[in-house]
């Protein structure tokens, strides 16, 4: 079975850029356009991401710079299950959480689901991922979807 | 007997379909860790979460969200929050400091 990363690839459902000077709210529309292009979603669906975040802070910002941008199961706007990778070079500004704590991030995992369990088969290997450092530190620097693959060869996740 | 054996636990984010996923995922890694056999483990919209609390002996949910539980009965059951919903040691942490797991 093919993992995420070889699946974002395959489907080309990534995305690379500068991100200087973008909001976050630029930037989560813009980790939609990879899953726009092969109708994943709609291209009005990055706005309930949007709203999602405005109501509840940025609580999927994760740590090491991680954001997991989503909305719910069947989801309007959602006709495939995926991920839309995006790798930004500079830190995109989430503002605070509620401790007061500075939120970025510069990788973006972009969910959209539309059949549950190959959603939680995502979700699975998606939990490995963001707790590979070695990984995560690789990701960030890619440029190219073969670099995504060779980061995911050289630091592969544990099988649990 | 671990004192969860048997126990029904829930995780709670807003739309019940990203981050209490990664929760339910991190509960079962500590679950099979300290050898724990729940009697289940869900996940759901926190918009659902307070109605469905009673139902459940543990609700877990990222911080932001502890206020949609507020008023819950709580020597039924048990709100835990999370500042990092994926890490499996932060909600083993909280677990032990809640006196749920010995």
């Amino acid at each position: 079975m093919s993992t995420v990363l070889q699946d974002i690839v395959a489907k080309k459902h990534y995305k690379f850029i500068d991100g200087e000077g973008l909001t976050w709210q630029e930037a989560v529309k813009q980790s939609t356009e990879s899953l726009i292009a092969d109708g994943s979603v709609s291209k009005d669906f990055y706005k309930q991401i949007i709203a999602c975040i405005e109501k509840y802070g940025p609580y999927m910002v994760f740590e090491h710079n991680v954001a997991m941008p989503h909305t719910t199961e069947n989801a309007e706007g959602v006709y495939k299950t995926g991920i839309g990778f995006m790798v930004c070079k500079k830190l995109i500004d989430f503002g605070v959480d509620e401790d007061g704590e500075k939120k970025e991030a510069n990788l973006f995992f972009t969910l959209c689901s539309a059949n549950p369990t190959e959603h939680m088969n995502n979700i699975q290997q998606l939990a490995n991922i963001f707790q590979n450092e070695p990984l995560l530190d690789a990701l960030a620097v890619a440029t190219t979807p073969e670099e995504i693959l060779a980061a995911e060869e050289k630091y592969p996740c544990e099988e649990e | 007997m671990a004192k969860l054996d048997g126990k029904k636990l829930l995780a709670c984010c807003a739309n019940g379909a990203g981050s209490s996923l990664l929760m339910e995922n991190a509960i079962k890694k500590v679950m099979t860790r300290n050898n724990i056999k729940p009697a289940a483990i869900s996940h759901c919209a926190v918009s659902e979460g307070k109605s469905a609390a009673p139902n459940y002996d543990v609700v877990l949910c990222a911080k932001p969200f502890a206020k949609t539980f507020e008023g819950i009965d709580t020597s039924k059951t048990t709100l835990i929050t999370l500042k990092n919903v994926m890490s499996d040691k932060e909600i083993e942490t909280a677990l032990k400091d809640a006196g749920l797991i010995d």
